[in-house]
This record gives C-alpha cells, sequence and structure tokens, in this order.
C-alpha cells in the first residue's frame, strides 16, 4: 500500500470518529438534559442516534469508490447538522450559541437533498440541480440570518436565554420565515423527487434493480418532510410517519453508495469486454462474457455466415426469426456491421435491455472491433500461411528441378558421351589394325578430351545437385562434402536413415554454404560439423576454430537464413572475433513428405 | 589371374541400351561371352541366380528409384552367397561408394563409365574381379589422397610410398605396381612393408582386405 493512501485512510477514519463521537455527544446529552416526561421513546431515539452512524459509514465507503469526493464530504457533514432539537436543552443557557445551532438544525435536509441530486455522477449534472442546490443553500443561510435576528426560543423546545442577537422583538415575521423556509424545503424536495423518478425510469434496467432503494428512499424523505411540515404547524408527532422518515433517511446514502458501486462494476465489466476483445477471445468466450457484462442470461450472439449468407450461433444454431418469444416480442435484435456495411453479427437480447442503449451501443462497438480485428488477425495469418507453403512449394520446386537436370544431365549427355567415347575408341582400334597410325593417335587426343569434358561435365551436374545426397542422404554426403573442403573438418552425423527430402537439401545446403565460408574467411585450421535428431527437429553444427567475426548479413549467412526460415526452422550464429565461428541450425521434420 | 580355357561368362546390368550394347561389344573383343545384357538389378539378380556367371557389370544408379541399385544387388547377391566378380560402373567417382562396394567382400570393383573408352581397362577389371581381385578408380583415389585431414598420416609417407599407396588402393598386386612402375618386385614388397607400418595396417595375405584396409584408413583419415 502506497503511504500517501494509507495516511489519506487514517486522516478519513479518525475525521468520521470525531464526527460520529460528536454527534453521539449531542443526542446522549440532549436525551439525559431532556427531562424524563418530555423524552421521546427510546427506541425512536436509539434510530434517531443511527441514521448519522449510517450516513458517518457510506461516507466511508463512498471516498474509496465514489466518482468525486462531493458526496463523501456531504456524507461526513451530515452527522454535525443531525441536531437533535433535545440537544437545545443542553446548551439552553449558552446565549452566544444556541441561536446557531438553532438556526442550522434543518440543514441535514438540504444536504441530503443535495447529495440525492448528486447521484450517481458526484456532481450536479445541469442547470436546474444547481439552481436547486443553491435555492436551498441561499434559502437555509436565510434562516440562520432569521433565527439569529429575529428567533426567540420556544417554551415547548427549550428554557433558553434570551437571544442576544435579536434586532426586533417580531414574533409575527419569525414564525412566516420558520413556516416559510420548511415550505420551500418541502417543494424543493418534491421537486428533486420528481426529477430523480423521471431519471430512475429512463435508467438502465440493471442500474435500476441495485439502485431500486433510490425512489423509496425519497418518496419516504418527502412524507417526512410533508409530516415534520405538518407536524410542526400542528405541534403533535406521529410515531410511525416518524420512524419511516428516519429509515428512509438513512437509506438514501445505503442506497447512493450501492448505485455507484454497481456502476463501478458494471463499467468494469465492460472493460473486461474490452478486453477480451484486444486479446481476440473466440466467439463462445465473448457471447458468455457479453451476456455477463448485461447480466442478460439470455442474450445470443448470431454471427454472419458469409458461405450460407445468413446468421448462426457459435455452436451452429442459426437466427431463427419465427420462435414464439420472437413473436411474443421478448427478444430485441441488434444488428452489428462492420462500417463498410458488411453484416457482422446480430445480438439477441432481452426486450428491457432496449431502454439501456448506451450500454448495447458500447457492446456493439466491442463487438465490431472483436470482429475486425480477429479478420484482420485471421486474413495475416491466411496470408503468412499462403506465403509460408508457397515460398516452401517454390523451394520443393527449386530442388526438382535440380534434381531432374541433374537426372537429364546423368541419363543423356553423360551417356551419349560415354558412349561416343566408347566409339571413338573402336575407331581408333580400327584405325591402328588398318595400319593408318596417326589416326589412332588424333583419336587418342580426342578421346582424352572428351575424357576431359566428362569430368567438367560431371563437376557440374555434382553442382547442380550431389546424385549422392539423393542415393546416400547426409550420412554419406555430408562427408563427402566435408572431404572437399580443404580445411581438415571433424564430422558427427548421427541421422543414419532417411530424412524428408526438402530437410536434407536443406541440410546440405546449409553445411555446404558454411564449409564454403570456413574455407574462405575464416582462416581456420580445424572444423567440425555435427547433425543429430533432437526432439523431432534436425540439429546441424558447424563450428571452425577460425578468427571469428563473421556477419549475419554478409550474403553466405542471409542465404543460409532464408533457405532455413523457408522450411520453418531456424538459425543462429555465434561469431565472436578470435573465437572461430559457430552456426547452429534446427530444421523441424515435421510437414514434410519423405 | 587365370587364363580362361573357356571365355569368362558376364552378364551386364545397364538401363541405358546404347552403353550396355557397347559395353558388351567391348566384352566380347576382349575375349569375355556376354550371357545376358538387362536394365535393372532385379533381373540381373535372376540371371545370377540361374548360375553360371563367372562375373557382373552393374550400373549404379538403375530403376525404379535411381539411387544405388546395383549396389543393392550387389549385396544382395553376397547375401544369398555368390562369390563371383562384381564390377560397378558409376557416372560419378565417389569414394562412399567405393568403400561400400569393397565391404561388400572380395571380388568387387568400382569403375567410372568413362573408362568403357579404355577397353583394357574395362576387360582387366572384368577379369580381375572374376578372380577374385579388386578394382577401384583411379580418380576415387586421387579423390581420397587429395582430402585433407589434420595431423595426416599420409604425411609421413615418402613421394614413392604414396605413389605405391595409390595404386594398392587401386586394387594392384605388388607384381601388378612393380610392372607399373617399373620397380623390381623386391623393391615394391619393401615398400608395401614400410607403408603398411607407417600408416599402424596389418599385413594382410588376402589381396581384397588391403585394399579395403587402405581404402578405409584413405576414407577415415
Amino acid at each position: 500500500m502506497a503511504p500517501g493512501r494509507k495516511g489519506r485512510i487514517i486522516r478519513r477514519t479518525i475525521v468520521i470518529a470525531l464526527v460520529v463521537a460528536a454527534s453521539l455527544t449531542m443526542e446522549i446529552t440532549g436525551f439525559i438534559a431532556t427531562p424524563e416526561a418530555l423524552r421521546r421513546e427510546v427506541s425512536w431515539t436509539t434510530l434517531h442516534t443511527i441514521v448519522p452512524l449510517v450516513f458517518a459509514a457510506c461516507a466511508g465507503v463512498a471516498w474509496a469508490i465514489g466518482p468525486s469526493r462531493l458526496p463523501a464530504r456531504l456524507m461526513v457533514v451530515f452527522p454535525l447538522v443531525w441536531i437533535p432539537l433535545s440537544f437545545l436543552r443542553v446548551i439552553e443557557h449558552v446565549a452566544w450559541l444556541w441561536p446557531f445551532v438553532y438556526g442550522v438544525h434543518l440543514w441535514w435536509a438540504v444536504l441530503t437533498g443535495i447529495l440525492v441530486l448528486l447521484y450517481p455522477r458526484g456532481r450536479l449534472i445541469d442547470g436546474v440541480d444547481r439552481w436547486i442546490a443553491g435555492i436551498a443553500l441561499v434559502t437555509s443561510v436565510g434562516y440562520l440570518l432569521g433565527v439569529l435576528l429575529l428567533g426567540q426560543p420556544s417554551p415547548a423546545v427549550c428554557d433558553c436565554t434570551a437571544n442576544p442577537y435579536l434586532v426586533a422583538d417580531a414574533p409575527g415575521v419569525f414564525a412566516v420565515i420558520d413556516v416559510g423556509y420548511r415550505l420551500i424545503g418541502v417543494l424543493l424536495a418534491i421537486v428533486i423527487a420528481v426529477r430523480l423518478l423521471v431519471r430512475w425510469v429512463r435508467g438502465s434496467v440493471p442500474a435500476r434493480t441495485v439502485a431500486f432503494l433510490m425512489p423509496i428512499a425519497l418518496i419516504a424523505w418527502v412524507i417526512t418532510l410533508a409530516t415534520q411540515a405538518a407536524a410542526y404547524a400542528s405541534g403533535g408527532a406521529d410515531l410511525v410517519l416518524d420512524t419511516v422518515s428516519l429509515v428512509a433517511i438513512a437509506s438514501i446514502p445505503v442506497s447512493f453508495v450501492a448505485g455507484i458501486a454497481h456502476a463501478r462494476n458494471m463499467r468494469a465489466r465492460v472493460a473486461d469486454l474490452m478486453r477480451i476483445t484486444r486479446e481476440g477471445a473466440d466467439r463462445g468466450l465473448w457471447a458468455e462474457s457479453l451476456a455477463r457484462t448485461l447480466r442478460d442470461a439470455s442474450v445470443r450472439v448470431y454471427w454472419w455466415d458469409e458461405e450460407r449468407a445468413r446468421y448462426a450461433d457459435a455452436s451452429g444454431e442459426p437466427l431463427d426469426d419465427d420462435t414464439p418469444a420472437a413473436r411474443r416480442g421478448d427478444h430485441g435484435l441488434l444488428p452489428v456491421s462492420s462500417p463498410t456495411g458488411m453484416p457482422i453479427a446480430v445480438i439477441r437480447h432481452d426486450r428491457v435491455l432496449t431502454d439501456n442503449m448506451r450500454l448495447l451501443d458500447g457492446v456493439s462497438s466491442a463487438l465490431r472491433l472483436s470482429v475486425d480485428n480477429g479478420r484482420l488477425r485471421s486474413e495475416i495469418e491466411r496470408t503468412l500461411e499462403q506465403v509460408r507453403q508457397s515460398r516452401s512449394r517454390i523451394l520443393e520446386a527449386g530442388d526438382e528441378a535440380r534434381r531432374r537436370i541433374e537426372r537429364d544431365l546423368h541419363d543423356g549427355a553423360q551417356q551419349h558421351l560415354v558412349s561416343l567415347g566408347m566409339r571413338l575408341r573402336l575407331a581408333a582400334n580400327q584405325a591402328r589394325d588398318r595400319g593408318v597410325e596417326p589416326l589412332g593417335v588424333e583419336l587418342d587426343g580426342t578421346i582424352m578430351m572428351l575424357n576431359q569434358a566428362l569430368k567438367e561435365l560431371r563437376e557440374l551436374a555434382h553442382g547442380i545437385h550431389p546424385s549422392l545426397l539423393s542415393s546416400g542422404g547426409l550420412a554419406l554426403a555430408v562427408p563427402e562434402l566435408a572431404g572437399r573442403c580443404p580445411v581438415p573438418v571433424e564430422i558427427d552425423v548421427q541421422p543414419e536413415g532417411r530424412l524428408p527430402e526438402v530437410v536434407e537439401s536443406t541440410a546440405y545446403f546449409v553445411v555446404s554454404e558454411a564449409l564454403a565460408n570456413v574455407a574462405k574467411h575464416a582462416q581456420a585450421t580445424r572444423g567440425w560439423v555435427r547433425a543429430a535428431l533432437v526432439d523431432g527437429e534436425l540439429e546441424l553444427v558447424v563450428r571452425d576454430n577460425g578468427v571469428g567475426g563473421a556477419s549475419a548479413e554478409g550474403s553466405g549467412m542471409l542465404g543460409i537464413a532464408d533457405r532455413v526460415d523457408a522450411v520453418g526452422g531456424r538459425f543462429r550464429l555465434d561469431s565472436e572475433h578470435g573465437a572461430g565461428t559457430t552456426i547452429t541450425v534446427h530444421i523441424p521434420l515435421a510437414g514434410f513428405a519423405h | 589371374m587365370e587364363t580362361p580355357e573357356r571365355p569368362l561368362r558376364v552378364a551386364i546390368a545397364d538401363d541405358a541400351l546404347l552403353l550396355r550394347e557397347g559395353i558388351a561389344k567391348v566384352l566380347a573383343d576382349g575375349g569375355l561371352e556376354v550371357v545376358a545384357s538387362v536394365g535393372t538389378g532385379a533381373e540381373l539378380l535372376q540371371v545370377a541366380a540361374r548360375g553360371g556367371l563367372d562375373a557382373a557389370v552393374l550400373d549404379i544408379r538403375m530403376p525404379p528409384s535411381y539411387r544405388d541399385e546395383g549396389i543393392v544387388a550387389l549385396e544382395e547377391m553376397r547375401a544369398q552367397g555368390s562369390t563371383i566378380g562384381v564390377l560397378l560402373l558409376s557416372m560419378y567417382a565417389t569414394p562412399e561408394y567405393a568403400l561400400r562396394v569393397m565391404g561388400a567382400g572380395s571380388g568387387t570393383g568400382y569403375l567410372l563409365k568413362e573408362r568403357v573408352s579404355e577397353p583394357q581397362t574395362l576387360v582387366r577389371a572384368v577379369e580381375t574381379v572374376a578372380s577374385g581381385g579388386s578394382v577401384v578408380d583411379p580418380e576415387v583415389v586421387e579423390q581420397l589422397v587429395q582430402r585433407t585431414r589434420a595431423d595426416d598420416p599420409l604425411s609421413r609417407l615418402t613421394e614413392r610410398e604414396r605413389s605405391v599407396l595409390e595404386l594398392m588402393a587401386q586394387g594392384y598386386s605388388n607384381g601388378g605396381i612393380a610392372q607399373t612402375l617399373f620397380l623390381g618386385l623386391k623393391t615394391v614388397e619393401t615398400h608395401v612393408r614400410s607403408i603398411l607400418q607407417k600408416l599402424d595396417l596389418e599385413e594382410s595375405p588376402e589381396h581384397h582386405r588391403r585394399v579395403l584396409a587402405v581404402l578405409t584408413l584413405l576414407g577415415a583419415r
């Protein structure tokens, strides 16, 4: 936990504790100071004491999760202005204080009203709300001034000493102020209640279900104010109504906190949906998350099936517009299409969710994003796979072409030249038999030239494709390669059997290129070639004890890397200066035909 | 080497008709009797199974797979107990194949195909393998000798000993080496002993094993 956060929590706890202590002090001292005959019932007093405690507790929660600090601050101030009238008896002889206390003893109602207006954003949303709050505050200050300047203690409340701030003895004017203030309070409360009810009715179903306390609390609160006003006018109080009003007031901060907690939860789940979207979840998981987000288990997502030109869910069940439920209109259908107008999916949801268009909008955006992501990803994957396959095919075709050329040379030109040599020999022999020695000598020379040509052709054919690789595999072809290298090379070729053709030709190419590098650049005195099968892969290591410093960007190394890459293998070059050069290649065997 | 009372009976296997006929003509001109001329190793095996053959001349690359059918046929014959001379012909001089051919047992040879333009070489090779001797193409030996190895044992040999060794590897007998290099038989025998000693090779009375040992040494350096 961060120290700042810890300090904040301690500060808030202390504030709440002080406020609670102050509130309890007022209640208890007031109860004790009231003569027994005038005391209210203990049960009522207890309930009256609990109300500020509930506010204080909710302040703690609101501080932690609230959209702003204002609601929490209002809740924490509430216990201080929740002043029982009985407390006046405690301070009845403190002349300078009691008018102030009396002047603010109804401010809790103003705080509560503003608190309700703050729901659920934590701030006043529009001008009407600000007007209501402004009027309430101005009249409250006015009432405080009225009490200070004109207030006379009522014997029913306390045996207060004379008001030291009194400027005029005008009980009639003060009574008008007193009643007027309460009337304005009731009117404002009714306006607030109506606004909130309208907002609640228009609100989203899930929010409504959790914050159901709010309208009840509001109604009870309005009744309370009306009752209080009536009780004040008539001078009596109804115990049942009073009790209901206390419960209603206590339930306001509770429903406030519960509502914002739920909204928070909801936002977190939409965020979840976005996260799942970003991670490219499969369709089943997506539909499941959607149902969780919307709190509607009946939500189904039907995806557009391009081939069959219809919507179907993840398990392949098509969208049926003709079910009894659909005919009854229990479900709403939300079509989602891509920015280019291509159909993506249809979300079938409970009709009541239609009210919550903002949520559905967010959901369909997430879905659009998800599908676009998925489409792009699969398109890239498909393209990449095509490129991979075509590269592999080109490679195999190239290998095959070289093999064919070598075979054509072997079966064609080479055989013909060999036959030709044979016939020339026969001709030479015949020439000698007939005593034409110079012709014989001439033909001998021709045969020698022919054999030289054959030797060159043999080298050429070998360069195009080593027949030894086709017939004997790496176990024969690698030693033969090593034998051609001017640097002595130690060989350890484990794969005795034959490997897939592409793997063999790639490995041969790698060893051939690597040994060419050893011969040309490494200045090595020894080389090593190792080939082994490790975990379904051919592992090739070509090492030398030369000067090192080979660059992976050199044409030879690039050629090796490209070739290995084309068969899905891995290439690694270690060539520090002075530490020799090691080329390590892994070629997977899977996926290639023998 | 026997002087045949009757001509040596030879079978030829090569999928190239032109060459097959040419080889048959060269061998016939050399005084051998060509009793069969076929296109695959399998067919040659059938001919050999009928008996009465002294030697066979096989192309290495033949149908069906054009890989090493000739050597496979040789190994098959040896596995069945046939001891007739077998001469393998190849378009390439491949030491690895030469070793495999020698490894199949005595009376085997490995020659480049272009040697058919040297009738004496071909005929003599057939006669050598028919009599249980060994023949290795000089180009193969040349390749093996040219191979470079660290702490090469060949560096211990003198120039003359190297020449002798190359002929030993080609399958020449001491007498043949003496004739080729214009040396006395005693001198050649001295060289051969010295070579075998320097290369840590055992003196083998059997001519073929000597060739195999030399080739193996050259290939394994």
